[in-house]
């Protein structure tokens, strides 16, 4: 090889120590007398060693992951029991930067999910973001079985076999599957990033969902289920949805899915208005979780009066259990906008019930909103 | 099964190399004293996964430098790395004040083994490949995929000769040195800035 050659040849062949005695002698004549071409070519060899060892640098890292990833599933197979209890408390943050590369991709995912929306503090939308790396959550694994089985069936619709982002709750609007949920479980941060929306019914079965309107602001979503002849239950709803705002003080009590199961919670009206005195909101005294976005709010009557919304962080003014729900009201004006609008239930068939044949009866009607990306 | 006896020498320049038993065997005799030891100074097992990675990268960038040799264990010299990198965190986050020489004067042993030196050495490697990267995402196509598919993923010029259309390995290195005479350009005119 001559040293007039490509200079990337003679580059490669020096870094990688090919070159003969005498190219190397001439290599340094050249270099000498040519100060531009030593430039370049000192500039060629250290970008090939720089772009190998990164290169090299990658490999490993992507392996390191892998490693670290079969290690710890073994471990967590054997210590599966005691992490069930902490599946409520892990969150995944909000942003993960992409640049944090595979080194830390797999693993610092779960942070507390800062408090977002109007740059509040003391305010926190309550959607629960789901574990990207399936092996995180023993809840997690249950539910991929059941996917597995529902794939496995065949007739029965199938969910994309894509890993669940988000999850909040959702309720019945009509029996024909028009439902809704807080807005934000499916536009986080403004962003419409989902590929799908599935509902889990009471009975297990997922239904995909699309997307009928929405309002930001309000922070409602209006979804329907897409099965043709879908019904959420055998007969009209046992509910009705409030026209007017509720009193301060009324007793309530909700329905959600801060995990796999539908979970109870009562309270009460604490203020009229929400964060800032937004009249299209009640501020309420209810412990809720991440997870209970869109949950109903009901009255001791039977009838929905709002939509949870957030939670109230702990800190100045805020008291320690305060959440924030939709009234009812802003979901009427938005099914206002729906092209042939749908009839809302007007009898209400659980005023007289016990509470806890009210929640019996609203279960059916409650479910978990799954969102899912790619 | 029976595993080969290796010395640690023999082990780093097969870590060094990036082989995958070795790693994984490196990986299963440490992980759980810096596991343990994190636990106890109120950090998570993601936490020790993150740090105990970030460890071997360390000790890998290391071991890329054939004159480099251990004066201690790789046992030792990863643990000595996890403190030290867990102590940085702790400091960037600033959750409680540490000072670093104090918390490591405890453990004399450690003294001289691992060094800030080490860690900055590090830093400074992963920011320069970061460099690269930046220069590499700019350069456009096919010039981006077919340098990460040679540097990045280690493909043969056979291989990318055929998954890009080129008609021989030889066209393929030929378009191989054009674009890494762009990136060169870019790079360095980043790095002027």
């Amino acid at each position: 090889m001559s040293i007039s050659n490509n200079i990337w040849e003679v580059a490669e062949a020096y870094v990688a120590g090919t070159l003969t005695e005498s190219e190397l002698g001439e290599l340094a004549g050249r270099m000498q007398s040519d100060t531009a071409f030593a430039k370049e070519f000192n500039e060629s060899t250290q970008l090939i060693g720089s772009i190998t060892a990164s290169g090299k640098n990658k490999r490993f890292k992507t392996m390191v992951g892998e490693i670290t990833q079969e290690q710890t599933s073994k471990q967590k197979s054997k210590r599966k029991f005691i992490n069930i209890n902490l599946l409520p408390q892990v969150w995944k943050t909000a942003a993960v930067a992409a640049s944090v590369a595979i080194l830390t991709s797999t693993i610092t995912i779960w942070s507390l999910k800062p408090a977002i929306k109007r740059n509040d503090s003391q305010y926190t939308n309550i959607s629960r973001e789901v574990a990207v790396t399936k092996k995180m959550q023993a809840g997690q694994q249950a539910e991929l079985k059941q996917l597995r089985e529902i794939i496995k069936e065949g007739n029965k619709p199938t969910p994309p076999p894509s890993d669940v982002r988000y999850s909040g709750t959702g309720f019945a609007l009509t029996n024909d599957g028009y439902f809704v949920t807080s807005n934000h479980v499916i536009h986080n941060n403004n962003k419409s990033d989902f590929d799908s929306v599935y509902i889990q019914s009471h009975d297990g079965q997922y239904y995909k969902a699309y997307l009928v309107t929405y309002d930001a602001d309000a922070d409602i979503a209006i979804m329907k289920v897409e099965k043709k002849n879908f019904r959420f239950g055998k007969g009209e709803l046992p509910y009705t949805i409030a026209t007017s705002k509720a009193g301060l003080g009324s007793q309530i009590f909700t329905l959600g899915f801060p995990n796999e199961d539908i979970v109870y919670a009562e309270g009460y009206i604490h203020a009229k208005n929400g964060i800032e005195g937004n009249d299209q909101q009640y501020t309420l005294q209810l412990m809720a979780e991440h997870g209970q976005s869109g949950s109903p709010v009901i009255d001791q009557k039977g009838m929905v009066i709002g939509i949870l919304t957030a939670i109230g962080s702990q800190g100045e003014g805020t008291n320690y259990g305060s959440s924030y729900a939709v009234s009812s009201k802003a979901l009427i004006d938005l099914m206002h906008k729906i092209p042939n609008e749908p009839h809302l239930n007007k009898t209400n068939k659980l005023s007289r019930l016990s509470r806890e044949e009210q929640i019996a009866k609203m279960e059916m009607y409650t479910f978990s909103v799954k969102v899912y990306k790619k | 099964m029976q595993s080969p006896i290796y010395t640690d020498q023999k082990l780093l320049s097969a870590l060094a190399s990036g082989d995958r038993k070795v790693t994984e065997m490196i990986y299963q005799q440490n992980y759980s004293i810096i596991n343990g030891w994190l636990i106890k100074n109120g950090g998570s097992s993601a936490d020790s996964a993150d740090l105990f990675q970030e460890a071997l990268v360390v000790l890998f960038g290391k071991a890329q430098d054939s004159d480099f040799t251990l004066t201690c264990s790789i046992g030792t010299y990863l643990f000595a790395i996890s403190k030290h990198l867990w102590y940085k965190k702790l400091q960037r986050q600033s959750r409680e004040p540490i000072q670093l020489d104090e918390r490591l004067g405890g453990d004399e042993d450690e003294q001289g083994i691992v060094s800030e030196d080490d860690i900055n050495a590090h830093h400074e490697r992963e920011v320069h490949f970061e460099q690269l990267d930046a220069a590499l995402e700019q350069i456009g196509e096919p010039c981006r995929s077919l340098l990460k598919a040679f540097y990045h993923h280690d493909k043969s010029m056979h291989v990318i000769a055929a998954d890009f259309g080129y008609t021989n390995p030889e066209n393929a290195k030929t378009q191989k040195y054009k674009c890494l005479g762009r990136l060169r350009k870019l790079f360095y005119n980043m790095q002027a800035k």
